[in-house]
């Protein structure tokens, strides 16, 4: 379909239907708790398939990352009221029997060895594993002995049981983007 | 000086603090609702104390009842600092009991209450509604 208009370098109809094939809700911006009601509210609504189990999934694994996303992304901008927020891009699509959320940020190369080293391991465990994991992972957290930022990694694992699907996109010398998808099976509500 | 009770209200705006009440008198302690906290730390260390302060001055039974629905990571690990007090006094002799009533069909959450047994020590009843 041609291009009407060419008044702006940029097709909102190219983009919309790039975006509208299977995405339900796509956020690209600053995070923060204002920005995580609306958007939760709006992936409850348009998860709503009728199984409270699906969307009380898609809403934990929500929480965790997109605070993962306002704390820890390399690219941030300040509130009037002083507030440093992180940004980045959440976006989370529908394929037939299955959700898929993704998040993506911007990270400090001298920063992501350490996040691609969990998530490698939270992959290669079992469920029984992850969840001692996470267990030593509180306690060391507790007695301070480590960063808690990565509990949620190991949570998100959990609620959606599968993988963390990472991919790393060199940017420059100093910063790549960081992005993490997870596939959230649609449950019937005895399995 | 006597124990205060804690009482706060449970709100669900952008944050969410759940719904406290600790009875100094009855040692019926109970955290409920949902729970994302702009500081969880600042929120749960008042309800951390205060059990500090009950079991090493009243030293009477503390019944000990969890109903949240939700919880972050960040909260799940005040929980975890909650529990290990009880555990302590359980230790030296303090009667406690903890019920946690959660969504039956919320199996992850039944796991989460177990991973919190094995890694206390603590009897948890868990209570499905």
């Amino acid at each position: 379909m041609e291009k009407t208009g060419g008044k702006y370098d940029f097709s909102l109809y190219e983009f919309h239907n790039l975006l509208h094939q299977n995405i339900l809700v796509s956020y690209k911006g600053p995070i923060d708790e204002r920005v995580m009601t609306v958007i939760g509210e709006n992936i409850e609504i348009l998860t709503n398939d009728g199984n409270d189990r699906t969307k009380s999934k898609i809403f934990k694994i929500f929480m965790e990352l997109a605070q993962n996303v306002w704390l820890y992304s390399a690219e941030s901008c300040k509130t009037m009221s002083g507030k440093q927020l992180g940004m980045g891009t959440l976006v989370i699509g529908e394929f037939g029997d299955y959700y898929t959320f993704v998040t993506g940020n911007m990270v400090k190369n001298t920063d992501v060895e350490p996040v691609i080293e969990k998530c490698e391991i939270i992959n290669s465990l079992d469920r029984d594993s992850l969840r001692e994991y996470r267990r030593e992972q509180r306690r060391l957290a507790n007695q301070g002995k480590k960063n808690s930022g990565n509990i949620g990694l190991i949570q998100v694992a959990l609620t959606a049981e599968s993988p963390l699907d990472i991919e790393l996109t060199p940017v420059s010398e100093e910063e790549s983007f960081f992005s993490l998808a997870v596939k959230i099976k649609k449950k019937t509500v005895k399995e | 000086m006597e124990l205060e009770d804690i009482v706060i209200e449970g709100s669900h705006k952008n944050f969410f603090t759940p719904s406290v009440n600790f009875n100094a008198k009855t040692g019926i302690c109970e955290l409920s609702g949902e729970s994302f906290l702009e500081d969880t730390a600042e929120f749960y260390k008042p309800l951390i104390d205060w059990l500090v302060e009950y079991t090493e001055k009243i030293k009477k039974p503390i019944a000990f009842i969890i109903k949240l629905t939700y919880f972050n990571t960040s909260t799940s690990r005040c929980i975890l600092d909650l529990l290990n007090v009880l555990k302590d006094y359980e230790d030296e002799g303090g009667e406690v009991v903890v019920n946690w009533h959660y969504d039956e069909n919320d199996s992850d959450m039944e796991e989460d209450i177990e991973d919190y047994m094995i890694d206390t020590g603590l009897n948890i009843n868990i209570i499905p509604f």
